[in-house]
């Protein structure tokens, strides 16, 4: 982009974009064991834990008190996270902060790769993508259909791919790639963009 | 012309890290000490059989909650675990109750007697942050400073606690402020209702 490549980054712009990536690597690893641990990672742990709470002794809406036997075994004992409305609502606001923060940044490396321009642009889409399925697809679990807790493992996962894809390639044209195609825009005091393997 | 344009995106990069690291700042990953079920089995203690009740609070109740705590019910209803003894008689409920500060929640279970006062209580999720603060009152067991009172009780920190610094006792407000609205959903959702056995 304007000049700049990844592979043509000075040795101090190299060592800061690897180590970013390999630091977000860390973190989204333990985020998953988080997610994995405090809720599940299967639509119906999702679920679980965002839809609201349904009464175990079946009373109907205008019922005003129900009650039933049940043995032990009904009663959960996995020590899981019960996400109610205000936790929701803290959750969305630091994950739709901290990852758009962390896609921008992992977005802003990608722009100096040397893909074609349609490929950047789909790939740093991804992780703000995910993010907006993720924390809307909590919002609709909750207020519209349980069943669509499918959207968080979904969202979760576009996350993952995007940093996935961004951290492989940019790293490979840190360290390995080199500039083997020139194509793209020409024009009036435009560059030539240029792609790499 | 390229080092000042690296100058500026490291200038960039710089700024999303601090507001990244800001935001990051507040996401406080949820720790869950007890699962609902070793609740229910370590606060229902001499229960043969146990039983859900669920009861939905009328606006005047509601109301009467309000004016006793300033506190105002927001669920849909309110699920009570009641263990009776082998002839049906009632030996304790515990229900769990949850405040959402501005650090996350922080849910309690409390056991509360036939005669509507508190059995024991135990904190059974709270946040990666508000852990180092509730940890010195789990550790000093002070929960037991509130064995024996009901709803109208008073809900204050104990002269023993009065050495332990500012946050702990923060938490040790909010804490036994929920014991106390356990005590008296219990009296409005349990005992004024009748036994239901």
């Amino acid at each position: 982009m304007n000049g700049i490549y990844l592979s043509r980054l000075p040795w101090s712009g190299k060592v800061f974009c690897t180590l970013f990536l390999l630091g977000i690597g860390c973190g989204a690893l333990a985020a998953f064991t988080q997610a994995a641990t405090a809720i599940g990672l299967s639509p119906a742990e999702v679920q679980a834990s965002l839809a609201p709470a349904m009464p175990m002794t079946h009373m109907s809406p205008g019922q005003m008190v129900g009650e039933k036997e049940i043995t032990l075994g009904e009663i959960s004992s996995a020590a899981k996270v019960w996400i109610r409305t205000p936790l929701l609502i803290q959750t969305s606001h630091t994950h739709l902060f901290g990852q758009t923060l962390i896609a921008g940044l992992l977005g802003l490396i990608f722009l100096f790769s040397s893909l074609r321009e349609w490929a950047k642009a789909l790939v740093l889409a991804l992780p703000f993508v995910g993010t907006l399925v993720d924390i809307g697809g909590m919002w609709l679990t909750r207020f519209v259909w349980p069943g669509l807790s499918v959207l968080v493992i979904a969202g979760g996962s576009l996350f993952a791919l995007g940093y996935a894809l961004i951290t492989v390639i940019s790293l490979w044209q840190l360290w390995i790639g080199t500039v083997v195609r020139t194509s793209g825009i020409r024009g009036a005091g435009a560059p030539p963009s240029e792609a790499s393997l | 012309m390229t080092r000042r344009m690296l100058g500026s995106l490291g200038a960039v990069v710089a700024g999303a890290v601090m507001l990244a690291g800001v935001a990051s700042a507040h996401i406080t990953p949820p720790v869950v000490l007890m699962s609902d079920r070793d609740a229910v089995v370590t606060l229902l203690a001499g229960a043969q059989r146990f039983f859900v009740r669920e009861v939905r609070l009328s606006p005047a109740e509601r109301e009467a909650i309000k004016r006793q705590t300033g506190w105002t019910p927001d669920e849909d209803f309110y699920r009570f675990y009641l263990g009776r003894d082998g002839q049906g008689r009632l030996v304790a409920g515990t229900i769990f109750v949850t405040e959402f500060t501005i650090h996350g929640p922080v849910r309690v279970a409390v056991s509360l007697g036939p005669d509507g006062k508190v059995r024991g209580a135990t904190v059974v999720e709270l946040t990666e942050e508000t852990y180092p603060w509730v940890k010195p009152l789990i550790d000093l067991d002070f929960a037991r400073d509130y064995a024996g009172q009901d709803s109208r009780g008073h809900f204050h920190l104990s002269d023993r606690l009065g050495s332990l610094e500012a946050m702990p006792q923060f938490y040790g407000q909010v804490i036994s402020g929920l014991i106390q609205r356990a005590a008296l959903l219990f009296e409005l959702g349990v005992l004024r209702r009748g036994d239901a056995s």
